[in-house]
């Protein structure tokens, strides 16, 4: 059985702009860019820990949605709080993601979610920003947490 | 700054650009960087419809979108994208999905919307600025077959880019250094090229 496949090379408009005189260099576009970011640095990771305390309270719920729910707050926690350098904080809204997808249509045990969410709380605690030992050691217990639920 | 030259230049400044994610704060940080890479216009939607209606309303250069929406499925969205070939102008333009932790059967259905590049997430605006010039000198045609319409996805393998050691452990190292076998023969060589003859 034959497939008819059709090729085509679509306008390569983008280039073409990329490519006019002018704009900026690369490293003028990032520097730029970081700045722009920078701006809104506070609003977002303000934001961050509303999302944790929505995971919280849904953690503790009964509501029969609250999976895909909380699996998309995780999912925005892992991209926000990594995109501001927050790397503990990503990995674990990341892990709880992954425990979310691997228990789709039910739920995981509710403790594996709680100590998830704790490690995110503790990672947003003040005294931490600026002690990596100590976020580590947080993200290292989440570790050998998740391994004693996932264990066969 | 790795993958990108810090001194190549850049010109968004006629570029339209939409962007599309559920998350009102992972929006506002690609619009960041976007207007930081100087982008004309940077338009934002949060939902299927609301994307829907930009890409009827208007013309695009670029598509960044998270396809995991939540009144609907993103992907779904990029599909109809390129089936919409009825005079629709942004039916071919570069489109690049952005995602943050994805199940495995969202990488299937990410490998035939017929978008250009996939980045996963968390964003940082290098990669970004990488992957916008990727897609811009991307040679690859496009292809109509049975239900996909986009990008060739078969890669020619042509070795690691210049003034790189490569990721693969089989990527040759530059420089090659010195043969550790005797060179082939004509005859070989020939035979490599033409293998209908036969050495006798």
């Amino acid at each position: 059985m034959s497939v008819v496949v059709r090729k085509f090379e679509p306008d390569a408009k983008l280039k073409k702009m990329l490519d006019q005189p002018g704009g900026v260099t690369a490293e003028q576009a990032l520097a730029r860019a970081k700045q722009g970011l920078e701006s809104i640095r506070e609003d977002c990771l303000g934001a961050t820990d509303e999302k944790v305390a929505s995971l919280q309270a849904l953690a503790g719920g009964n509501e029969l949605t609250r999976g895909a729910k909380m699996y998309r707050l995780s999912n925005e926690v892992f991209a926000e709080a990594g995109a501001f350098g927050l790397g503990e904080l990503s990995a674990v809204a990341h892990s709880l993601c992954s425990l979310l997808a691997a228990h789709e249509g039910s739920m995981p045990p509710r403790a594996a979610v709680a100590v998830h969410v704790e490690a995110m709380r503790a990672l947003r605690r003040p005294e931490l920003a600026g002690d990596k030992t100590a976020r580590m050691a947080v993200l290292q217990g989440l570790r050998g947490v998740v391994q004693k639920f996932t264990a066969p | 700054m790795s993958g990108v030259d810090p001194n190549a230049r850049i010109n968004l400044s006629k570029a339209n650009v939409l962007l599309v994610d559920g998350s009102q704060h992972s929006l506002d940080m690609l619009v960041q960087i976007m207007k930081g890479f100087g982008a004309a216009e940077v338009h934002r939607a949060q939902g299927v419809g609301e994307t829907e209606r930009l890409l009827k309303s208007k013309s695009f250069d670029l598509i960044v979108i998270d396809p995991n929406l939540a009144d609907g499925d993103g992907y779904a969205l990029v599909r109809d994208l390129r089936h919409s070939t009825n005079g629709s102008p942004n039916a071919f333009i570069p489109v690049i999905l952005v995602s943050g932790h994805a199940r495995a059967s969202d990488v299937a259905k990410a490998r035939d919307t017929g978008a250009n590049y996939f980045v996963a997430k968390p964003i940082t605006p290098n990669v970004l600025l990488q992957r916008i010039m990727f897609v811009s000198r991307d040679k690859r045609p496009f292809v109509e077959v049975g239900a996909y319409v986009g990008p060739d996805r078969r890669f020619k393998f042509e070795g690691p880019p210049p003034g790189s050691d490569g990721r693969r452990n089989n990527d040759l190292k530059s420089p090659l250094g010195t043969a550790d076998e005797p060179n082939m023969s004509q005859n070989e060589i020939d035979m490599m090229i033409k293998p209908q003859r036969v050495l006798l």
